[in-house]
């Protein structure tokens, strides 16, 4: 054991923060034929940059986003935002992703919601929302649109792909896709075949979804559509994302103290997407605790991250990511997970998390294995949190450390 | 104790002559695993001066982060397994330096070394060097120097092992010892008398 060294202390400079960010969008002009065999006539990613192309346009990290992600992963918008993007405490000036180095890119998938061409976008030979008619869409082709959009930003190569979750689906697509073109891979609480647990998930958030009324077979005005189901959808999907142990950190037991009951006898209006019982409907004398009004903190708290899901999501494109997630199986479609591999390039560094129990420890491990088998250089880190899955968002100094040793 | 005398190398140093004899065994631009590879400081050393395509195995975080960040592939997570997740024969050389003393059960991983691999090299400090015996004799109690630096209840090594023990041991089980070199106290003088006795560090090449 070669424990002599004692390791450096991680460099103290202050991180700095993207700041003012902008989307723009890149419009592909070109027929896009999917997996399916399906076709567009051409698509729109919308996307953010941070830190600047280098002349000789080889310090590009691409950042891939989750299920529910989009493009806006770093800095803010407006002064006035609350929320920063969703990995900004990895990247920026001296940060772990370090936007003084790198050019850092990232894309709202094909498929999605937030500016990219999806089930939401209008069809231009109808004049209506694609919908249901939106080709299906695969892993492959979120990342082949990815490089049309990195072909028109005349990227030359990538330095580096990052990405948890989906995210991390894409990041081993890359380098299989693109080997020549990806020097290293980053992949974080992902796997290499979406198991019959993450299937089993995904079918019940899209049943919520299609079993709603509002769902109309896709067909939906926008801010309309199924909205109830797609609450659902993500409350369940919700409590996959963490853990025993951190929601029962987070809530335990806590309860949530009523509501003042209006008293002019009409029941509330409410706008919410899940309108909540009250006392006076289950036949029980208000303040009583027998009823099935929100009690518990976790209750509510899944309750509101049901309905600030809908007001920025897509149910649509749910259904559509969610699929692709599903049809995501590398050793199926190269015969074996070395098969898949076997052209790989790229140096790749896979991190799993102890808690993840959606793609759990193992299934990251059998990445960096099958890559160690194939000849290829392939690290594997863990990190043992009680966060569950999300954990690769977590503010840790250790993760952020690998993560900037990898890319040093 | 915990002061070593001055004349006595510092096991970091004494580290490198083990480096060094391992790197002189080591085939050029072969397939290596490190298991317990700690930092990667061995591995480093390796691809630089003969160019393996190295892998350490450790089952610490920070150990691995270490060596992402030397540039050396590494593994987190428990060496049988590890092995067990490849062919026979897919790797040139397992090392094992200063690991084997801290598995609990020794026999079975270089049972599977020798099966992931078509050799296997081993190095240890010998637990029989007179001076370790002389220290159990006078105080009837563990060790304690620059080697073992710890008392019992914060130890590692959790198991030592002498050249008598480790030879009885390739005896009893076939293995065929294919090269060995035996240090003295300073790590760095050939031992050829009583090595039990005289040896403070032992290396092996192993072979089916």
């Amino acid at each position: 054991m070669n424990d002599a060294e004692t390791l450096e202390s991680p460099a103290r400079t202050e991180p700095g923060e993207v700041g003012l960010v902008e989307p723009r969008d890149f419009v592909s002009l070109e027929s896009f034929l999917f997996e399916s065999g399906q076709t567009l006539a051409g698509f729109t990613l919308r996307y953010e940059t941070y830190g600047r192309l280098n002349a000789a346009r080889d310090n590009v990290v691409l950042i891939c986003h989750a299920l529910s992600g989009d493009h806006h992963c770093a800095g803010i918008h407006a002064i006035t935002d609350r929320k920063t993007g969703w990995w900004n405490n990895l990247i920026g000036p001296g940060k772990a992703v370090d936007t003084t180095r790198y050019f850092v890119i990232c894309s709202n998938c094909l498929g999605g919601c937030q500016g990219s061409t999806g089930p939401s976008s209008i069809d231009p030979a109808t004049g209506r929302p694609f919908g249901v008619t939106f080709p299906f869409v695969t892993i492959r082709d979120m990342v082949r649109a990815q490089k049309r959009l990195l072909d028109s930003l005349g990227v030359k190569s990538l330095f580096a792909v990052i990405g948890g979750s989906m995210g991390g689906m894409q990041v081993l697509q890359w380098g299989i896709e693109y080997p020549g073109y990806v020097r290293r891979l980053l992949a974080m609480a992902t796997t290499a075949r979406e198991s019959a647990q993450g299937i089993g998930f995904n079918e019940v958030g899209r049943q919520a979804i299609m079993q709603d009324p509002g769902w109309n077979h896709g067909d939906y005005p926008k801010n309309g559509g199924p909205r109830v189901g797609l609450a659902i959808a993500r409350m369940m999907a919700h409590i996959t994302y963490v853990s025993d142990a951190s929601m029962d950190r987070k809530f335990g037991r806590k309860r949530r103290l009523p509501k003042p009951q209006k008293t002019d006898g009409a029941p509330p209006e409410s706008t919410d997407a899940l309108p909540v019982s009250t006392a006076s409907q289950s036949g029980l004398a208000a303040g009583s605790t027998y009823n099935f009004d929100v009690q518990f903190e976790v209750e509510s708290y899944l309750r509101y991250q049901g309905e600030s899901f809908i007001n920025r999501f897509d149910a649509n494109s749910y259904l559509y990511i969610t699929r692709a997630i599903d049809h995501f199986d590398l050793a199926a479609a190269y015969g074996s997970l070395e098969k898949a591999f076997e052209h790989v390039d790229a140096e790749t560094l896979v991190v799993g998390f102890t808690s993840d129990w959606l793609f759990p420890p193992q299934q990251n491990r059998d990445i960096a294995l099958a890559l160690l088998r194939a000849g290829k250089r392939a690290s594997y880190a863990e990190l043992d949190t009680d966060l569950g899955h999300d954990s690769f968002l977590l503010e840790s100094e250790e993760l952020y450390a690998l993560v900037r040793g990898f890319l040093a | 104790m915990s002061n070593a005398p001055a004349s006595s190398p510092k096991p970091a140093v004494k580290r490198t002559v083990d480096m060094q004899i391992i790197a002189d065994w080591v085939e050029p631009r072969s397939r290596v695993l490190d298991l317990g590879c700690g930092r990667g400081v061995l591995l480093e050393s390796l691809m630089q001066s003969k160019d393996v395509f190295g892998i350490g195995v450790d089952l610490e975080f920070e150990k691995i982060s270490a060596c992402v960040k030397r540039g050396v592939t590494a593994y987190q997570g428990d060496m049988m397994e590890f092995m067990r997740a490849f062919p026979d024969a897919h790797f040139d050389r397992v090392i094992c330096s200063r690991t084997l003393e801290e598995v609990p059960d020794p026999a079975a991983v270089i049972a599977e070394a020798l099966r992931v691999a078509k050799s296997v090299t081993v190095g240890f400090v010998n637990h029989g060097y007179w001076k370790n015996r002389l220290d159990a004799f006078r105080y009837g109690r563990k060790p304690r120097n620059d080697v073992y630096k710890t008392a019992w209840h914060e130890s590692r090594p959790a198991n030592p092992a002498s050249v008598a023990d480790f030879e009885e041991f390739c005896a009893l089980k076939n293995i065929r010892i294919a090269r060995r070199a035996l240090l003295r106290g300073d790590w760095k003088t050939p031992c050829n008398f009583r090595p039990n006795l005289f040896a403070g560090y032992a290396l092996y090449d192993l072979a089916r």
